[in-house]
């Protein structure tokens, strides 16, 4: 029997081989990219029932037929929530991202920032030439820099998902003020079953939207509007967060574990009828309106109740964006307009149930919202909302400081840590001055 | 077999063949040189694939590290500052302790837990198969499953838990699992373990299975007690497997972001922050990649001491 | 005079059921939980009873499931994907196991320690390089991008766990073949690997599960739902704060069945093969 004798031939293909994978990588990634054989890569986001994802994907098709694509030329891939932030990152970092994405808040000037998308001001003045035209809040996340990288396609408001009947049971109307809240959720709820207050204070978005909104009402914002001067360690903040520790720790309307909840929390909450208030876009309505009938019948959607200092609503806008990389453009923004065509677009607004609040002003005059008493409120909640980073506009550096968590980490500063509230505040101050000092340094 | 008496009933620890014995029937088979060209042959698929996939981004990761890098944006060289701004932070101990405490707590009970079901399951019965089929069950699973699902299980108002000791009468109140911050790191410890057990658990009854019936028969002939046993037979067989499998193991649990992600996001108020979820957070939240790999790679020191340490003795071993 | 150590062991044997029982029970309630929030209609998931057993049990979940998703097709990828995967990690981990736990050569201990080290750089940090790579060679959206890409997972692991197995094959064993003549190769097949017959089914096992529930980079190097894998259609279920639990534990109860249906026939095969004599010699 032989032995197994390696030659020099096998030793010199060995070393060959090595040092090929070893540099390949290095010499590939630094050439050329993959040839693209698609003209249109559209990403689709779930929609939230599948009528609107079928008729969205309908839609694309359609787009591309009527400008002389082969399907095979299409690409059509749906991602979901989960991950899909990592996968476009990857995708910019390969330079290949999709030609057009749905893009929320934040993220349109982030990209943009980068250059990373087309300049779409001409399709959202079409927009606004439409009668009745759209509306305006919708546009303070897409703009940058004076110009337009985004364009809206929901503008959604954040209610409060509220339990009519349990009021109607209580002989109680809708709150006005928080203090009123506060007394009406003492009066209804009856714990462990049932809280008043679902409100998210999660290392989550949910509870940044939750908690700031409520700041509002009592004066407090998290950053000037020439989005330099931040301004969390005020003294009206210091006020709101402190009713929040009341209805945390003395009145006991927010059950304690709110603290760990995730997005889908405060869902889960109202959904299993354990919380009678909660914050929300109405994802939950629409989830209602397809599984629970019976409980969007007792659910009303109204505004947030005031402070000392007035009302002021959430809303967070959804955008189509048009990434630079795409060598046919004119597809890409030939394709967001075909979305935008009040017809088309009414169609997939009026299929997701009630999930995506409309752009064009002129849609709510349809029966679908008209009919609905719980959206009587919404026009004028889409019209004079603002987004989570009031004063200021949807930055990068707001963006990034949602992500992180930084308000939710100094509420639980608070709850969990027993801070007084000022200095949580000055802490998470401190935080979101060097995230956008950072920011405006790129 | 040449010989008439089993060898491994001779020499059940390998380390006790005498080394003359070896090195002469060694230098019969084969020469150091050709040894050494079989081993690259033989290793070399392996090695490809590690550096191909595995050595390249390995390095472009510490460049990353020492980069101020967004997302999609042109990096800028920066030296050490990442570091910098990391130590500077006080949130970076408190990971530290964190991501010590839970990989070692969670390692530990997964080695207890995984070495004392092996022996359970080496011992006869009945259904043996069905049961270790069964054990295997949440490693079969996936891992953001099992992790959603132990969240709503640990959920405080709708979750199995507490509606099962409330209704039992165990408890009155509801318990807020993992928003409490004296239980939130050991409910995630709970689920880790929950998950990672049968991988120690197979990996040391593949271990038990080879040692074969015999020597525990000679060894009960000789009158030792199964304890006695125990330590002399079973664990210098499977030492090395013990040392490898809480190797990786470590490092597997070490770099998992995946329940911390899901269950309690770092919170409450920082308790359960371990590193990985840490650079997640930064490189995808705030879309700082140079910053991520940092984080990433700031625990490395110590993991690898702890590789060093731990495999010196066992990679030692038959170096003659 | 012996000692019998048959009293010692039946205490044993007791204690050994007592624990595998709570051992099974705390393994399966979360288990059992999956599927029974399968059967249950929505309004019963979101219940403030977590109850034990569904009041109405439906199908539902599972018909959206089949209906809304191309379930079939999920589990096709997942299957060429995984046992391809599999197959090499086998052959690549045996070769240089072997090499590692027998041969002296400069470099053995790096190597060995290298193994370790690959893992330190998690694939929440590795996937973005790694993609660029994919993009750069043409390997997006195709079944052989993402088994090389989980190659780089489960080849180092199993070389490293099989090292350890083959290390404590006794030495004489192998030594007594190469004097008969064998060549080292032949020491490999005829001797060592007969004898981690349970090692091999682990080790293929635990590749085959991990390359069956990836997610990260079956989600980020995969577009195309031809080549899309069951995990990131699970995540079709959750649509930002909205959870379809039904159809999503339900595919996730489907997904499980196939590693622990393989397991219990790996089991058989390696307990059939280790009867047979393999150990003996």
């Amino acid at each position: 029997m032989t032995k197994t004798n390696v030659t020099r031939r096998q030793m010199l293909k060995t070393a060959a081989a090595a040092s090929l994978a070893t540099t390949g990588p290095w010499w590939l990634v630094r050439g050329s990219h993959a040839a693209r054989a698609k003209k249109l890569v559209f990403w689709q986001l779930p929609n939230f029932t599948p009528l609107a994802d079928q008729l969205q994907k309908e839609q694309v098709y359609e787009f591309a037929k009527s400008a002389g694509l082969k399907e095979s030329e299409v690409e059509y891939a749906t991602v979901a929530n989960e991950g899909f932030a990592e996968k476009l990152a990857a995708a910019l970092e390969a330079g290949n991202p999709p030609d057009v994405a749905r893009l929320y808040e934040s993220n349109v000037q982030f990209y943009a920032a980068q250059g990373h998308l087309l300049d779409v001001t001409d399709l959202v003045d079409k927009m606004r030439r439409e009668p009745k035209g759209i509306f305006d809040s919708s546009l303070t996340a897409v703009r940058y820099n004076g110009r337009a990288y985004g364009v809206p396609l929901a503008v959604n408001p954040w209610p409060v998902h509220a339990r009519i009947d349990l009021l109607e049971q209580h002989k109680l109307d809708y709150p006005k003020t928080w203090d009123e809240f506060i007394e009406t959720c003492k009066k209804i709820q009856s714990p462990p079953r049932l809280f008043g207050f679902g409100m998210c204070l999660g290392l989550v978005e949910d509870t940044t939207d939750n908690v700031m909104n409520l700041l509002w009402c009592y004066g407090g914002k998290m950053v000037e509007a020439d989005n330099k001067t931040v301004v969390m360690n005020s003294p009206e903040n210091a006020a709101g967060v402190k009713v929040i520790e009341a209805m945390f720790r003395t009145h006991k309307i927010i059950p304690q574990g709110t603290i760990g909840w995730d997005n889908s929390g405060n869902n889960k909450a109202y959904q299993s009828r354990q919380a009678a208030f909660v914050m929300n876009p109405t994802s939950i309505y629409a989830y209602l309106n397809q599984s629970d009938p019976d409980l969007q019948k007792r659910t009303g959607l109204f505004p947030v109740p005031a402070g000392p200092k007035g009302t002021i609503n959430l809303i967070d806008t959804w955008a189509f964006g048009a990434f630079k990389q795409n060598p046919y453009p004119e597809l890409a923004r030939g394709l967001i307009s075909h979305f935008m065509q009040p017809a088309n677009y009414d169609k997939i607004i009026q299929s997701t149930g009630g999930r995506w609040v409309p752009v064009y002003k002129r849609l709510f005059d349809s029966p679908f919202w008209k009919s609905k008493p719980e959206f009587k409120h919404f026009v004028s909640m889409a019209e004079t909302g603002r987004p989570v980073s009031y004063a200021g506009s949807p930055t990068p550096a707001a963006g990034e400081v949602l992500n992180t968590h930084v308000i939710p980490k100094m509420i639980q500063r608070v709850l969990v840590d027993n801070w007084e509230p000022p200095r949580a505040l000055e802490e998470c101050h401190r935080r979101i001055e060097e995230v956008y000092a950072r920011n405006l340094k790129l | 077999m040449t010989s008439g008496v089993d060898p491994a009933v001779l020499y059940p620890d390998e380390r006790a063949v005498p080394t003359p014995v070896l090195r002469a029937r060694r230098r019969r088979s084969l020469t150091g040189r050709h040894e050494a060209r079989l081993a690259y042959a033989l290793l070399l698929p392996a090695l490809l694939v590690i550096l191909g996939f595995v050595a390249y981004p390995f390095v472009s990761a510490v460049y990353l590290s020492l980069q101020n890098k967004p997302v999609g944006a042109v990096g800028r060289f920066v030296g050490l500052a990442n570091y910098a701004e990391l130590f500077r932070d006080e949130v970076f101990f408190q990971t530290v302790r964190n991501t010590i405490v839970y990989t070692t707590v969670g390692v530990s009970l997964k080695f207890v837990l995984g070495l004392t079901m092996a022996l359970i399951l080496d011992q006869k019965r009945r259904f043996n198969n069905v049961f270790r089929m069964l054990l295997f069950i949440p490693w079969a699973v996936p891992v953001v499953i099992a992790a959603l699902n132990w969240r709503w299980i640990f959920d405080d108002l709708s979750g199995f838990l507490n509606n099962f000791l409330i209704t039992v009468g165990l408890t009155r109140d509801i318990i807020s699992w993992l928003a409490d911050p004296r239980l939130a790191m050991g409910c995630v410890i709970a689920v880790v373990v929950w998950q990672g057990t049968p991988f120690y658990t197979m990996t040391f009854l593949a271990g038990l299975q080879a040692i074969p019936r015999e020597l525990y028969e000679a060894a009960e002939i000789d009158g030792a007690s199964v304890v006695r046993q125990f330590v002399h037979i079973t664990v210098p067989r499977l030492r090395t497997i013990f040392l490898t499998t809480v190797m990786l193991s470590t490092i597997w649990t070490a770099t998992n972001l995946q329940f911390v992600l899901i269950l309690t996001r770092g919170g409450p108020a920082n308790r359960t922050e371990i590193f990985p979820h840490l650079a997640y957070v930064t490189a995808l939240g705030a879309r700082r990649l140079g910053m991520g790999a940092a984080v990433s790679l700031a625990f490395f020191p110590l993991l690898v001491i702890l590789i060093v340490l731990l495999t010196r003795r066992m990679l030692r071993q038959t170096d003659d | 005079m012996p000692r019998t150590t048959s009293g010692t062991r039946r205490l044993f044997r007791w204690i050994g059921n007592g624990l595998l029982l709570v051992m099974l029970v705390w393994t399966l309630v979360p288990f059992y939980w999956m599927i029974a929030t399968s059967l249950k209609a929505d309004r019963e998931i979101y219940g403030f009873e977590a109850t034990l057993v569904p009041h109405h049990p439906t199908l539902a979940a599972y018909v959206r499931l089949f209906q809304q998703t191309p379930f079939l097709k999920y589990v096709r990828n997942s299957t060429i994907i995984a046992v391809s995967t599999t197959a090499v990690s086998l052959v690549f981990g045996c070769l240089g196991a072997y090499a590692l736990a027998r041969l002296r050569f400069r470099g053995r201990r790096l190597i060995a320690r290298g193994l370790v080290f690959t893992y330190l750089v998690p694939p929440s940090l590795l996937f973005i390089p790694l993609f660029a790579m994919m993009s750069a060679l043409s390997l997006v959206d195709t079944h052989q991008g993402l088994i090389l890409a989980y190659l780089g997972f489960t080849v180092p692991f199993c070389t490293w766990l099989l090292m350890g197995y083959f290390r404590s094959v006794p030495l004489e064993l192998e030594e007594a073949a190469l004097v008969d003549g064998c060549t080292r190769l032949g020491a490999l097949i005829r001797v060592v690997l007969p004898m981690s017959l349970p090692a091999l089914a682990v080790v293929a096992f635990f590749s085959f599960t991990q390359a069956w529930n990836e997610f990260l980079y079956a989600n980020v190097f995969v577009n195309s739902v031809e080549v899309r894998t069951i995990t990131t259609g699970l995540t079709l279920f959750i649509v930002e704060d909205v959870f379809f639990w039904g159809p999503m534990m339900g595919a996730a109860f489907l997904s499980a069945l196939p590693p622990l249906v393989v397991y219990l026939v790996f089991q058989r095969w390696v307990v059939k093969g280790l009867t047979l004599g393999a150990v003996k010699g």
